[in-house]
């Protein structure tokens, strides 16, 4: 067993883990944060993908160890108290979500991109979608959600 | 089986201490992209995994005099990040745009690619056409071993259970033609069917003055493909002139690998891939 | 009514459920928690075709923390599954017919320890000769794999007399198409979760299309009274036609009935793989023969589809593949006969068009080659063929009503013109070639030639609140939302004020399976029923309030109202109360059932369906004549579902089954044996996508819940033959076989002389 103790959507764990156990079984069994899904266990369709210290990362072919000193954000972690986050209105208002079973893996992704560049172009958009697999929508309303989530957390940044 | 052991030794010694004692019964992680999936599927039997993840020794990218260093801890998406490698080494960087998706670069290094000896490796082309020897260390010793042989076979490696690849050195090459190309099943998160590496250069009557090349995944483990240097140098590349040197390259996979069902699509799509890449230095 | 006075149809509102999706609050199967639940696992036979002697399971019940290891000897009622012909046991008994058999199910504590007791159970086999594709399945001496032998079904449509038509035919064209097994890919696996209640009922949570089947089959299976056992569909991650089979509610019904303990089955990714259905690989022998004008005069197609191991939906998917053998097109005589074969391979089962875009891919290249034979226009011959108002189609059926297919080649006519003129001769790389395809298809709204109603129950409560209940399964397509929108509209609410009670067989009617486009047209109309009846009751308590007629009444804000007045008006609590004072009944059941006449059993003929949906896609193909690669840059997609209920629904349908079929078109193919997870099989990623232009048709269908039809499945079936006919326009050279992978690709490029260094 591991002691490892991190950040996950602002609240301090610490906990005692089996060696094995991947990042996504602490965030899913452990803690019982199940926004985070598992599609194939293999990182192909990024169902899983959660932030870690900023970046966008599969967590079932992340150890659970490694997680160990870092700051985690999953989809629980993304709307403000007072509300949704950005990214989930313009996901809601452009009709990006189907069967959802992705989209927690998807808002994840899209977070970290727009961290990184506020402003994206359909390239950035597409090389950072590749790695998260949909069945549903075909892509077309997942790219508006994510131009009009920028274009809303660019916003909400000059008001702040 | 007996539940593995994690290990997070704090520096590169402690950790060549650590294999030096127990390597046979240990798995090196990193990224662990690919360290991860053997674990999921139970066919890790090893006592102990030993995360390099953090360390700093094997992290950082720098021009010095002994070359183009890399740590082998270096993800892909810090690849593709570095000026540094956008002005000598093209060609791996743009090997990390198209390698595998996002969260995988984000947490898959160089040397866990180089490694894992996977024939589709797709850093291992870009990496031969920059010479790169990898910094290999165990306890006692390091040594420097050209990328080509870091595999012995098909995802078997040559590096002993005792050593840690360091960092790679690589050939820095400024201003001249450089690309990666890979023809996948899909047009992003694909496995390589066949990959290719290049740099050259032109003189100034249009000659090619210096090329290298490397093709990837179509051979069990990377072949020096001196052969197109050899063949290309000194001459004016002419569509005629590219189109025969791709049809040498299939013709020497195939004398490498011998015929397969999968020849029938190699055996052109070599040739017409080379072409494709080479396009933008024909006169 | 006049179409801009409806409040809620045509409306993009918010979905229904996408609040808790887009929080990570939603509770898919997997995400069910139930204290102290133990694991299912199965053992899978592992041989395509053996006869089990014996089952020993007494080292794996040894194993601590095993807790029973079920055979087929445990299940109490029928051990027999299937919605159209009943030849799927739950556990193996006696045979197994393909190696994704389960022959025992294990219940454990933990994954491990039942993963682990799956090794322990030792079961022998004698095997026998394994049939893998059709053609063995068919030899003369082939060991019958199920007792009534290896042809599950055969359909024919025969109409004229196409023998001697052909005779007289200008062009005749005669070719093969293959198709290969596809995966559903959905992204959630399969999972389910039980308990039993205070009551004693066995309820169980099921990530399904078909709730009430489900509930069916469990009862059976079990052999109790219906009220034991209770299905829950749980928020469903997509289902394309697969999770119309059951994957793990038998299990968990198995082990609830014995245990009495909560338990839980989480299908990997490649147990979801390896055992649940896949769409029929297809053998299709198509001729057709036109008279020099280009119009179609005749058509015989045999065509054969391998169900694997058992029917699930396999005859259906024969019969669909029969119906839309003509395509869209007008043929005055048919002869068309599709089987369906068993073999020893997993399953094959409904997968997004039953078939038809199999068909679809044969009838789309056919009639390119007789344009190209002919020198007619792709979108000409089209038109000269295509089915309108008054058309007769292949079973006889006269099209009256919603024949919207020349419309969407109207729609499309301007891209396709200017694409030729312009886009198609644009020089590029000089190894890239450009094309241009057009696919064209129909497809008959709910299942074929048979009954299959949907029934609904609307509720006004003494607050004036209204519930509506369907057992209508949302598995991502938005069945919910739209439901709530037709309902909203009869009573003069927002959507968002219908409370929505869903897919949960303690509570809901049955309203069918969510497959063959069938939920916005019928159950559509089952719930229009259900509201106007309740609609009529309110204004029928109005009248007596307002002391007008009913003609002068309207529904407005949650109120009926004397029209255009305000001030005189009263309110859904105030009517309810006073209906349920008056003994007056709050709650109103809704059924409809499309009018459809069975075939004629030899000749096919009828009236398979009450309706049809029809569309035209066209694709700007680029292909790399080096290397193979092909590159979908566009499609334009154009189609006719009667009305759009909620418009933005519709596109993502659309842009959804693009996806699918660029998919079928170019890199899908499940290899049986060979394909085990998701590393090997590629379902197209953002980046493969082309840009989308879609352009919805509307059509109003008179039976249609306000003129609505359906899209789900229509959305697919155009894209492969579009993308197919595109390459063939790009490479002079003409790809039989799916998916046009970079073999085939560069195998044609080279064929056509294209790959060269100019």
């Amino acid at each position: 067993m591991v002691n490892i103790k991190f950040k996950i959507n602002g609240q301090k764990k610490a906990l005692n883990i089996h060696d094995d156990m991947t990042a996504l079984a602490v965030i899913r069994s452990l803690l019982k944060l199940t926004g985070t899904k598992e599609g194939c266990g293999i990182g192909e369709c990024g169902a899983c993908t959660i932030n870690v210290d900023g970046k966008a990362v599969n967590s079932c072919l992340m150890l659970g160890a490694q997680l160990d000193g870092t700051t985690v954000v999953t989809v629980e972690g993304l709307a403000a108290k007072d509300g949704l986050a950005p990214v989930q209105k313009a996901f809601i208002e452009n009709h990006g979500v189907q069967c959802g079973f992705c989209t927690p893996g998807i808002l994840m992704s899209v977070n970290a991109l727009l961290q990184e560049i506020p402003d994206p172009g359909h390239e950035e958009i597409s090389k950072t979608l590749a790695g998260n697999l949909c069945r549903c929508t075909g892509y077309s309303q997942i790219f508006t959600s994510v131009k009009e989530a920028a274009r809303l957390a660019g916003q909400g940044d000059q008001h702040g | 089986m007996a539940e593995i052991e994690y290990v997070r030794p704090v520096n590169l010694k402690d950790a060549l201490n650590f294999l030096w004692n127990h390597g046979e019964d240990t798995k090196i992680i990193a990224g662990g992209t690919d360290v991860m999936i053997d674990v999921r599927s139970g066919a890790l039997d090893k006592k102990y995994l030993l995360d390099i993840s953090r360390m700093d020794e094997l992290k950082g990218i720098e021009l010095n005099d002994q070359g183009l260093c890399v740590g082998a801890g270096v993800t892909l998406s810090e690849i593709y990040s570095s000026d540094l490698l956008e002005s000598n080494a093209l060609a791996l960087k743009k090997t990390a745009y198209n390698f595998a998706g996002k969260q995988i670069r984000n947490m898959a290094t160089i040397g866990g690619n180089v490694a894992n000896s996977s024939p589709c490796g797709d850093t291992l082309p870009a990496l031969s056409v920059h010479r790169a020897k990898a910094l290999v260390a165990d306890k006692k010793s390091t040594r420097l071993v050209p990328v080509e042989e870091m595999a012995t076979h098909a995802y078997i490696s040559s590096l002993s259970p005792k050593q840690i690849i360091i960092k790679f050195i690589l050939t820095p090459y400024q201003d001249g033609f450089a690309d990666f190309q890979k023809i996948g099943r899909r047009r992003e998160l694909a496995v390589s069917r066949i990959s290719m590496a290049v740099f050259a250069k032109k003189d100034k009557e249009g000659r090619i003055a210096f090329l290298k090349f490397a093709l990837g995944a179509c051979t069990p483990v990377p072949h020096n493909m001196e052969l197109m240097e050899k063949f290309l140098t000194g001459k004016t590349p002419t569509r005629e002139l590219i189109w025969e040197a791709g049809g040498l390259l299939a013709q020497k996979m195939i004398e490498i690998t011998g015929r397969r069902s999968s020849t029938i699509y190699k055996e052109p799509a070599i040739q017409g891939l080379f072409m494709r890449m080479l396009y933008p230095v024909v006169k | 009514m006049i179409k801009s006075q409806y409040k809620s149809i045509g409306k993009n509102i918010q979905r229904r459920d996408v609040s808790g999706k887009i929080k990570g609050d939603s509770q898919f199967c997997a995400d069910i928690e139930l204290k102290d639940s133990i694991s299912l696992k199965v053992l899978r036979s592992g041989r395509h075709h053996a006869v089990i002697e014996n089952i020993d399971v007494a080292e794996a019940m040894k194993i601590p923390g095993v807790l029973k290891v079920f055979t087929a000897r445990d299940i109490p009622g029928e051990n027999l599954m299937g919605i159209i012909n009943r030849d799927q046991p739950l556990l193996a008994h006696g045979k197994v017919r393909s190696k994704a058999d389960p022959v025992a199910l294990v219940a454990a504590l933990t994954d491990d320890i039942a993963l682990k007791a799956l090794k322990a159970v030792d079961v022998t086999y004698t095997d026998l000769v394994p049939l893998l594709d059709i053609e063995d399945a068919l030899a003369e001496n082939a060991p019958k794999i199920h007792e009534k032998g290896n042809t599950l079904f055969t359909r024919r449509i025969i109409k004229g007399d196409a023998k001697t038509a052909f005779e007289d035919c200008h062009s005749i064209v005669e070719k093969q198409y293959k198709t290969l097994a596809i995966e559903h890919n959905y992204i959630e696996p399969d999972a389910g979760a039980g308990f039993v209640d205070e009551d004693g009922t066995l309820v169980i949570y099921a990530s399904t299309q078909n709730p009430h089947y489900d509930h069916q089959e469990v009862v059976n299976m079990l052999g109790v009274e219906e009220s034991r056992v209770r299905i829950i569909q749980a928020v469903t991650g997509g289902g394309f036609g697969s999770k119309l089979d059951l994957n793990v509610q038998g299990f968990i019904g198995l082990a609830l009935y014995h245990l009495k303990r909560p338990v839980r089955y989480i299908y990997t990714r490649e147990e979801s793989y390896l055992a649940t259905a896949k769409r029929h690989p297809f053998i299709i022998d198509m001729k057709t023969g036109t008279d020099k004008n280009g119009k179609l005069i005749a058509i015989k197609m045999r065509a054969c589809c391998n169900t694997g191991a058992y029917g699930s939906y396999g005859i259906a998917v024969a019969t669909r593949a029969a119906v839309h053998g003509t395509g869209p097109y007008q043929i005055e005589h048919v002869d068309l006969e599709c089987s369906c074969v068993y073999t020893n391979l997993t399953f094959c089962g409904a997968m997004r068009g039953f078939g038809t875009p199999q068909a679809a891919f044969a009838h789309e290249s056919q009639i390119d080659i007789h344009a190209q034979k002919l020198g007619i226009d792709p979108l000409e011959i089209r038109i000269i063929n295509g089915l309108k108002k008054g058309s007769i189609n292949g079973t006889g059926q006269k099209l009256t009503d919603s024949v919207g297919f020349h419309d969407c080649l109207k729609s499309v006519k301007p891209y396709y013109e200017k694409a030729s003129k312009d886009w198609v001769k644009q020089k590029t790389s000089p190894f890239i070639k450009r094309g241009i395809g057009l696919g064209g298809m129909w497809y008959g709204i709910g299942n074929t030639g048979v009954q299959n109603p949907s029934t609904a129950r609307i509720e006004i409560d003494l607050k004036g609140r209204v519930t509506l209940f369907t057992g209508c399964a949302d598995i991502g397509q938005g069945s919910t939302t739209i439901l709530s929108q037709i309902a909203a509209e009869v009573l003069g609410i927002l959507p968002e004020q219908v409370r929505m009670v869903v897919g949960d067989t303690k509570l809901t009617a049955n309203a069918g399976a969510t497959s063959a486009s069938r939920q916005t047209y019928i159950s559509g109309n089952a719930v229009k029923d259900a509201a106007e009846k309740l609609a009529s009751v309110l204004l029928t308590a109005g009248v007596n309030k307002l002391k007008v007629s009913k003609s002068m009444l309207e529904f407005k804000d949650h109120c009926i109202r004397v029209s255009g007045n305000p001030n005189k008006s009263v309110d859904f609590a105030w009517l309810a109360q006073r209906i349920h004072a008056k003994g007056g009944s709050l709650s109103w059941q809704g059924y409809f059932d499309p009018e459809t006449i069975p075939f004629d059993p030899e000749t096919g003929q009828g009236t398979p369906y009450s309706t049809y949906a029809f569309a035209c896609q066209l694709a700007f193909v680029e292909a790399d004549v080096l290397t193979g690669e092909v590159n979908v840059k566009k499609i334009v997609a154009a189609h006719d579902v009667g009305k759009a209920v909620h418009p933005e629904n519709v596109i993502g349908q659309i842009c959804g089954g693009i996806a699918m079929g660029v998919g079928f078109a170019l890199m899908e193919e499940f290899e049986f044996g060979k394909t085990e997870s998701m590393k090997d099989y590629h379902i197209p990623t953002c980046a493969d996508m082309p840009e989308v232009i879609p352009i919805i048709v509307e059509s109003d269908e008179p039976t249609g819940p306000f003129g609505a039809k359906g899209v789900g499945e229509p959305a697919l079936i155009p894209t492969a033959p579009a993308i197919l006919n595109a390459l063939n326009n790009a490479l002079g050279k003409r790809i039989y076989n799916l998916p046009a992978n970079l073999e085939r690709v560069l195998k044609a490029s080279i064929e056509s002389g294209h790959f060269s260094p100019k």
